[in-house]
């Protein structure tokens, strides 16, 4: 919220400058985020009369003009138009830095001196709203009488300074001029001004209020609702300290009533809403709920078609305000109105926010009464308002105010306690400290021992328990008082035991090894367009994403149903930088559920993917990467997989104590292609959400026999389909307890071995815990694992 | 015989003496302890000596064979290193040629830094817990005290899939999950995703997020303050400062802002801080107690404070990092940095 240093100095004593008032805000809550000198660059610039108008003796379109700026006399040319002799004009001498970046300096125009520039309105940053004349193409022609040589920024009361307070959602009594200098009152120890509510009416005339307008207030929804009413409305420009004071906050000053009712919203907090008396039909004010399908025509040239959940204002035949959030044409100040009834009202802020966030209005009204707004501000605003209409002379102010209000919300009592403050604070504060603090605040308190009896002010419903009132107490006392704290950390807390997340324990295994194995890991939005389902080839579940109703856009909509999509696509992306050769993993979740529409939370499984395009990589440098990824979870084994986007005969299922985890291989043909990826890319992925919840791999070490080992090596012929992992189970099994070791050492294809045949060389360990294995021994396990592979798979001895 | 033995003592240092390589030093060998050699034969002629000075002579034939032997032992060891030597003088790599194997790939910034924060949490008593990231209505908003209506909650905000399921806009939707099930006091860090609608050069729609809880009997803002101040000294160096500023989150009460001395500078004022010394990090505050009672816990028994901060952004300023967008891209020239 914009508020200014001079409107709150008119509300409380401040001896600080605008940084020092700044600092002190931010300790105390109240964050500035921006400080803003409205003269910033109005620096050398005066007001100055011309008295002496010549042609420049070298240019045509020049001329060289005498100028008076106070305390003497100096020489500008230019080549403005509209300055004519006794102008007074705003002139920017050497040493101004203006809005737009022009720099002035006594320079030489076709060789003649020049000392300065007379200024267009747009040059000092001002529009016609705000001053006449400013928006006119050239100078800016001031009034004849101002004083000459003054600085421009007195005369066109562009000194404040204006200060951008971040005002957090608790606090919605200070998003007003008088809300703020009530803080920045107990701050610094001062009180706020009285505000001036009173106004004087012609006590000769018997005409009220209610001789003008009657208010019926037809909804739960509007706990009060205030009216008055003014004749012998003047609509004119307001006085310039007011279009001053709205300006500066952003607001562009219109008319008097228009200017009356924003300055009151800023000032007071309390929006609102003047009515041309003559366009109420009926005479009749009804607040209540819309009819589903009246229609408003609002003030920003829109038409809203209203339902039930909408509060408005009405007259006997149709809504004229939107209440709360924006007004209708048809009954608002125009140049004509002569009898002005104003509002002053608290609405329900939930409805408020509804309708606004339905028909996306944002007015400084709907923002303000969205936040919600005390009760006892109505009636305040409305006289102020009141007060302001008198003070400008611009309207005859009628006696009496309507008032029709539901319930009231006064002070309430609250009773805590000095030690409960402190232990929440974990500080000392004096029981003194906290009743001084308290009472800055408007919190009217009494200490009774240990306990603090307080009367809280109808404005801060924020504050309803201890907690809320250590924060008062706190904020203000200063949080430096922690910066030399010395306490022992959890002095008064027991050890709590750290459980271990097996799931980021597992992943963070993973990742660090698969670092080591060259691996880049990625981060990736875990949403993106649905085109991942066809790229993927995607049939079952995965193909139906779910959707975010309010995405970035549309290929910012659909939650990943797998990791393949995020990880190629970052591959891609890279191969189109000039990264050829990538070996890169993620951990992340995928988002699954077979509803449509969503009704329960969707299934998150973690996974950890892997994509690897490099040269000379296969199928089998990456089984290597599995298995040491999955070693120390359990017993690993493959069967081909028939995952959609993988080569269905260079990719496998992967099984941890039996129990399907993940696959791996290379990526389908179509697949590349469809993410312009390299032939030889391969993708994997395991799910560590199900590895982590495997019982952990017990490990059992058995002593090695005191025997030797006997090594065997045995080269068999078999076709090309037969698996060699099948080929080692049937030699395990065919070995008994003999068996310590088998593997495969060599394969070899050729001509001479047949059409469609391998030849597989195994290496066998057998070892006896008894004793050393006789020649005769060994034969006869030999011939075994021979004649079973013989029977299972047509093994041919080489 | 005796004079030829003393000869031999004699001829045997110079015989050795003036080899220079193995073949020589082979030749002295046959020429002294061969068949035909010098020693050999003056052995021969024992049978010639008398009996009576055979002890000496005996005597001396075995000190003359020892130092011959001795003496060829000898040399043979300083041939042996003197070979080594020449030998290690030739083999040679050049220790600046590339290593041979797979390079080390690189763990992401984020996740460094997200291990680096658990480390920091799990020492000091905390469980690392997680919740789910598409979440409920009532879990992200509501049990920590956002009631629909609330201004603090604003539906531009919010990624939504249905009124009530989202994407949380904040890992604090843990909170209450955590309450629900632990039994305090329990202390845990919530690290994870959240997803807030709007995305710029300092905002990502996606974006990872910490989320600190301590609920028990006896602690306070002081145990906050001093909690913090261990983590970030941790995490940004002995010299980190910590300072506190009012703020306001719904669920927690005082609330406050946490400011860190800027780890570039140490609070003297540089870019990174514009100035200022300090940057702030962290939002956190003692837990209201209306969440605690919301969610089971008895708020006249129990107090709790939490913090909670963005994970990008620390990283982001312990590597000096000044735009996010970066960190999803994803390029590995950027990745391979933190190898």
């Amino acid at each position: 919220m914009k508020v200014t240093y001079n409107w709150l100095k008119e509300h409380v004593n401040i001896a600080l400058s605008p940084e020092e008032l700044a600092a002190k805000m931010t300790k105390s809550g109240f964050e500035v985020e921006e400080i803003a000198y409205q003269n910033q660059h109005l620096h050398h610039v005066v007001v100055g009369k011309i008295l002496k108008i010549e042609k420049h003796p070298q240019a045509d379109r020049l001329v060289v003009c005498q100028v008076d700026i106070g305390d003497k006399t100096t020489q500008i040319i230019t080549a403005a138009t509209n300055v004519f002799e006794g102008a007074v004009v705003p002139v920017s001498l050497p040493g101004a830095d203006l809005v737009n970046g022009v720099k002035i300096q006594p320079t030489k125009m076709r060789g003649v001196e020049s000392n300065g520039m007379f200024c267009s309105g747009q040059e000092l940053g001002i529009d016609e709203n705000y001053f006449e004349g400013a928006g006119v193409d050239g100078i800016l022609i001031l009034p004849g009488d101002m004083k000459i040589g003054q600085p421009i920024e007195k005369a066109l009361m562009l000194d404040d300074v204006v200060f951008d307070v971040y005002i957090t959602p608790n606090r919605p009594d200070c998003l007003s001029v008088v809300g703020l200098a009530r803080e920045i009152a107990a701050m610094l120890g001062e009180s706020v001004k009285k505000i001036n509510l009173n106004y004087p009416i012609d006590i000769y005339s018997k005409e009220t209020v209610h001789d003008f307008v009657e208010v019926e207030n037809a909804t739960e929804n509007c706990s009060r609702y205030c009216m008055g009413a003014v004749k012998d409305v003047k609509i004119e420009r307001s006085p310039l300290w007011m279009r001053a004071r709205l300006n500066a906050v952003g607001i562009k000053p219109i008319d008097t009533i228009v200017d009356i009712t924003n300055y009151v919203l800023v000032e007071m907090g309390q929006p609102l809403h003047a009515f041309d008396r003559s366009l109420i039909d009926g005479g009749k004010i009804i607040v209540r709920q819309a009819e589903s399908g009246e229609k408003l025509e609002a003030l920003n040239g829109q038409s809203y078609t209203l339902d039930e959940k909408d509060i408005v204002i009405a007259d006997s035949k149709k809504p004229m305000v939107l209440a709360g959030i924006i007004g209708g044409t048809n009954s608002c100040i125009n140049s004509q109105t002569k009898t002005v009834v104003i509002e002053s009202a608290v609405f329900d802020l939930k409805s408020i926010r509804t309708s606004s966030r339905k028909y996306g209005i944002r007015t400084d009204s709907s923002a303000r009464n969205e936040k919600g707004i005390n009760l006892a501000s109505a009636e305040d605003g409305l006289l102020r308002a009141l007060c302001l209409i008198s003070k400008l002379g611009c309207g005859k102010i009628v006696r009496g105010v309507i008032d029709k209000a539901r319930g009231e919300n006064g002070w309430r009592n609250l009773t805590s306690s000095v030690r409960k403050i402190n232990d929440i604070l974990g500080v000392e504060i004096a029981a003194k400290d906290i009743s001084r603090i308290l009472a800055s605040l408007s919190i009217e308190n009494r200490v009774v021992g240990d306990k603090i009896e307080c009367k809280i002010p109808p404005y801060r419903e924020d504050i309803e328990n201890d907690n809320d009132l250590a924060e008062e107490v706190i904020r203000l006392y200063g949080y430096d008082v922690y910066d030399n704290t010395d306490n022992v950390l959890f002095k008064n807390s027991p050890i709590t035991e750290s459980i271990p997340n097996k799931r980021y324990n597992l992943e963070r295994t993973c990742r660090n090894l698969l670092v080591n194995e060259g691996f880049y890991e990625i981060m990736t939005f875990t949403f993106g367009g649905k085109d991942f389902v066809k790229k993927l080839m995607l049939t079952d579940q995965r193909a139906n994403p779910i959707k975010i109703s309010n995405p970035l856009g549309e290929n910012f909509a659909y939650m990943r149903t797998t990791m393949a999509t995020s990880i190629l696509q970052t591959a891609a992306y890279n191969l189109s930088v000039g990264n050829k050769q990538m070996r890169l993993f993620e951990c992340g979740k995928v988002y699954l559920s077979e509803q449509e529409k969503l009704s329960t939370l969707p299934c998150e499984p973690n996974m950890l993917a892997m994509f690897v395009c490099e040269e000379g990589f296969d199928f089998f440098n990456f089984k290597n990467v599995i298995e040491k990824l999955l070693a120390g979870v359990g017993e690993i084994s493959v069967e081909r997989s028939s995952e959609p986007y993988l080569h269905p005969g260079i990719s496998a299922d992967i099984f941890v104590n039996g129990q399907k985890v993940g696959h791996f291989g290379k990526l389908h043909p179509m697949v590349v292609k469809n993410y312009e990826l390299p032939a030889n890319s391969y993708y994997g992925q395991v799910c560590t959400l199900e590895l982590s919840q495997m019982p952990e791999k017990k490990i059992v070490l058995k002593q090695v026999s005191k025997f030797p080992n006997v090594e065997r090596d045995l080269a068999v012929v078999v076709d090309e389909d037969v698996q060699v992992g099948q080929m080692l189970e049937a030699i395990k099994s065919a070995c008994g307890k003999l068996y310590f070791d088998a593997s495969l050492f060599d394969v070899y294809r050729n001509q001479s071995l047949g059409e469609s045949k391998k030849s597989l060389a195994f290496n066998i360990i057998l070892s006896d815990e008894n004793k050393t294995l006789t020649d005769e021994e060994i034969a006869k396990v030999m011939a075994k694992v021979l004649k079973s592979l013989q029977y299972r798979f047509g093994a041919v001895l080489r | 015989m005796e004079e030829e033995l003393l000869k031999i003592k004699q001829e045997i240092g110079e015989a050795v003496e003036s080899v220079e390589n193995k073949k020589q030093l082979a030749d002295v060998k046959v020429a002294f302890l061969g068949k035909a050699g010098k020693l050999t034969a003056v052995l021969k002629g024992m049978r010639d000596v008398p009996n009576e000075d055979r002890p000496r002579i005996g005597a001396l034939v075995n000190e003359v064979r020892a130092l011959v032997e001795e003496k060829i032992f000898q040399k043979e060891e300083e041939l042996n290193q003197q070979e080594l030597a020449e030998k290690l003088k030739c083999e040679k790599v050049d220790i600046t040629m590339p290593s041979v194997g797979i390079k080390k790939g690189a763990l992401h910034p984020v996740t460094s830094m997200t291990d680096r924060l658990m480390d920091i949490c799990v020492n000091l008593g905390f469980s690392i817990i997680e919740g789910p990231e598409i979440e409920s209505d009532y879990y992200n908003f509501e049990a920590v005290n956002t009631p629909k209506s609330h201004p603090a909650r604003d539906m531009q905000d919010s990624f939504y899939f249905t009124d009530n399921i989202l994407l949380r806009t904040q890992t604090t939707a843990v909170q209450a999950r955590a309450m629900e099930t632990l039994k305090p006091p329990f202390k845990i860090v919530v690290p994870g995703k959240t997803y807030r609608n709007d995305s710029d050069a300092t905002h990502s729609p996606m974006f990872n997020q910490l989320e600190g809880l301590v609920v028990d009997e006896n602690v306070s803002m002081a145990d906050l303050k001093i909690m913090l101040s261990v983590m970030m000294k941790r995490l940004f160096g002995q010299d980190t400062l910590i300072r506190f500023r009012p703020s306001y989150f719904p669920f927690t009460e005082p609330s406050i802002e946490v400011d860190v001395s800027c780890p570039q500078c140490h609070g003297q004022g540089c870019k990174l801080c514009k100035n200022s010394g300090y940057l702030e990090l962290l939002g956190a505050g003692v837990v209201n107690p209306k969440v605690l009672d919301f969610n089971g816990i008895d708020s006249k028994k129990y107090k709790g404070f939490a913090f909670g901060f963005g994970i990008d952004r620390a990283s982001m300023l312990f590597t000096g990092n000044t735009d996010m967008r970066s960190l999803f891209k994803n390029d590995i020239r950027f990745l391979k940095q933190s190898r």
